[in-house]
């Protein structure tokens, strides 16, 4: 389904200021939905059949034009450092790209708060190897769709000297679209200027377009610096991309011991996120799920947090109201323009098992391939890292950390502001475990020409 | 002028071996002084040790959730006269950083004639997270401030970060007594009026 077939008449229209014909479609269609689709990780052995296997595959990557009425299934491609250095970009060009994207997410592990159970050391390979040199990733809304866009993706790289497959991880296909903690994901995105859409109610202000594609104006009125030459940087953007483990067996315990009655134990899971699982923001449902609201793609984001100061609807510490403060009065100056992300997350793996309560439930291979971009990807995802997951103090919480992509240490609390007092549960755990990480550059469909050039 | 945060290096025989080497051309007051404490050291080395110190990050010393930035730097041509006239605006004291959030004390201290400048922080978490809010925010602000300075390039130019790093100094000491953030110091002065409101409606009765 596509963005005005979920809004209908209503989706507010603006004038188009970025080059949609030159970003890459991902940038600004939404997840199909439904919707299905694999991620494709390669490495490139051999410099001249990696161009080569660009030039194949640029002609079949969409662009983002007309992206609110476009997409039925679509390619993206994207380039990680090592991956430009094994196309053969000349090193001045390579220099260009910021430090933090050339060092790769392994190596900021230390600034991105990746230690303990989430460090590089135990991720699963190829990731942090630098060996994944290209990403590509296919989105559908249908399994058809898929299958067929599927097998034309694979013919461009399939059994070619010069480029070995490392992971074929298909994702989507879900009961409902959840994720595999059982909650409809994805919801909340920034508002673009410029991008041909205006913002909808409770999108907030629309953000400067340089804050998510390169060669625009950002929040404080200038372009940030560019990979040189220009051909490659502009209409580009930086992707992350973050393969979380869910711990299904773990979580539920906790809903189980933190919880007596099923609607007990399904309000803690909405007072974690801040949504029911259905989707429904606390806000608009306090006390009891909404599912209508929850599927209401007009309703289920318009809102503030104006008549909930302390979090006694959404908590401060939920990982809705963390990602996204709103209007919240934080502890601290910030700008909450400068630190949003366009999120594409992808669920893998079987499906939610609410009764899945056993250790063993923790290493069934489902998660998250949590994908995120923005022009200055790196640098926001060390600051969520730092300050909005795995911290408090911005919400005054102290040492609390975000309960649903935070590495909780021993003995870890989760405050729910309450009348007359809150209620503090302690020892919650890591839900979502950190398997694997990287870095990309999401070049232009220009660039993308111009890197699979013969040099 | 980037330098190392301390890091703890050698052995605590090998530190002490070389400071008495150090102390070996100090004055006599000195090296009584430093045998005095040295003495009280050792009877007091079953206590567990402190935290280290460790970087803020891309510059300057942090002790748990509290960090440090000096900053030395030139000044340019009648900045001295004009941030001081901006200082004098507010008696001296910039009141309005309490929205800041972080920032627990600031000192700007004119020196050599007004031709440099040294400015000192105490402030919450990591070297530059909060660098960019603060260009977004109270871009004017850190501009007539860091304008009185030789070079500034503004806070909204990519080279801000590089131009604040060039000129500040780690400091080799660092010791914080308050190991609270200023959110959780007001927290805790809320908490504490809201008890001290409770005890007294008790005790009134």
């Amino acid at each position: 389904m596509t963005l005005i077939d979920r809004f209908g008449a209503g989706l507010p229209r603006a004038p188009v200021t970025v080059d949609l014909d030159d970003i890459q479609a991902t940038v600004l269609r939404y997840r199909p939905e439904p919707y299905y689709g694999t991620h494709v990780m390669l490495q490139v052995t051999d410099a001249r059949a990696g161009r080569e296997f660009v030039r194949r595959l640029t002609p079949h990557v969409d662009s983002a034009a007309d992206w609110w009425q476009a997409g039925r299934s679509w390619i993206s491609v994207a380039i990680s450092y090592s991956g430009l250095v094994a196309l053969g970009v000349p090193q001045d060009s390579l220099d260009s790209f910021p430090e933090a994207f050339r060092a790769g997410m392994a190596a900021r592990a230390g600034q991105l708060r990746d230690d303990g159970d989430n460090a590089p050391a135990h991720w699963d390979a190829p990731f942090g190897s630098g060996q994944v040199h290209i990403g590509v990733s296919i989105f559908s809304d249908s399994e058809q769709a898929w299958h067929q866009t599927m097998a034309m993706a694979r013919r461009q790289y399939e059994g070619f000297p010069g480029l070995a497959v490392l992971i074929e991880q298909d994702f989507g296909a879900q009961p409902g679209d959840l994720n595999p903690l059982g909650y409809k994901d994805s919801i909340g995105q920034p508002a673009i200027e410029g991008s041909g859409v205006d913002p909808r109610p409770g999108q907030g202000p629309a953000i400067k377009a340089g804050e998510f594609i390169l060669g625009y104006p950002g929040e404080d009125g200038v372009p940030l610096p560019m990979p040189s030459p220009d051909v490659l940087g502009r209409n580009g953007t930086f992707a992350g991309l973050r393969k979380y483990q869910s711990r299904v067996g773990t979580f539920n315990r906790f809903l189980a011991e933190h919880a007596e009655t099923e609607q007990e134990r399904e309000l803690l899971a909405a007072k974690l996120i801040g949504r029911w699982r259905s989707g429904a923001p606390l806000t608009l449902a306090p006390a009891r799920d909404d599912p209508e609201l929850g599927a209401d793609p007009r309703r289920n984001n318009d809102f503030s947090y104006a008549a909930d100061p302390d979090g006694r609807q959404v908590p401060l510490g939920s990982h809705m109201r963390r990602m996204n403060p709103r209007d919240t009065k934080l502890a601290i100056l910030t700008d909450v323009n400068i630190h949003r992300i366009i999120r594409r997350s992808t669920t893998y793996g079987t499906p939610y098992d609410p009764d899945a309560i056993s250790p063993q439930d923790d290493e069934t291979p489902h998660g998250l391939y949590f994908i995120f971009l923005s022009a200055k990807a790196m640098a926001t995802l060390e600051f969520l890292q730092q300050e909005w997951i795995n911290n408090g103090n911005f919400m005054s919480l102290g040492e609390e950390r975000d309960p649903n992509v935070g590495l909780q240490e021993d003995g870890a609390t989760f405050t729910i502001p309450r009348q007359p007092v809150r209620r503090r549960i302690h020892g919650i755990e890591t839900f979502n475990v950190l398997r694997g990480g990287e870095y990309f550059f999401l070049p232009s469909l220009t660039a993308l020409s111009w890197l699979g050039k013969e040099r | 002028m980037t330098t190392e945060a301390p890091a703890a290096t050698g052995s605590v025989e090998e530190k002490i071996n070389q400071l008495r080497e150090l102390f070996a051309d100090a004055p006599e007051v000195g090296k009584t002084a430093l045998e005095n404490v040295l003495s009280r050291l050792a009877s007091d080395a079953s206590q567990a040790p402190p935290p280290p110190v460790q970087s803020a990050g891309r510059v300057g010393s942090r002790l748990g959730k509290i960090s440090e930035l000096t900053i030395i730097v030139p000044f340019a041509p009648g900045g001295a006269q004009r941030l001081r006239a901006f200082l004098r605006l507010f008696g001296g004291n910039l009141a309005g950083a309490d929205a800041v959030g972080t920032v627990h004390d600031m000192r700007f201290v004119f020196l050599d004639n007004d031709t440099r400048m040294l400015f000192a922080t105490a402030y919450d978490g990591d070297w530059d997270a909060y660098i960019d809010d603060f260009a977004t925010k109270i871009p004017d602000f850190l501009d007539i401030i860091d304008s009185a300075w030789e070079g500034w390039p503004g806070i909204r130019s990519p080279q801000a970060k590089d131009y604040l790093a060039k000129y500040q100094v780690t400091a080799e000491g660092w010791y914080v007594a308050n190991d609270l953030t200023v959110a959780e110091t007001r927290r805790l002065r809320r908490i504490g009026q809201a008890a001290d409101q409770f005890l007294d409606s008790v005790g009134d009765e």
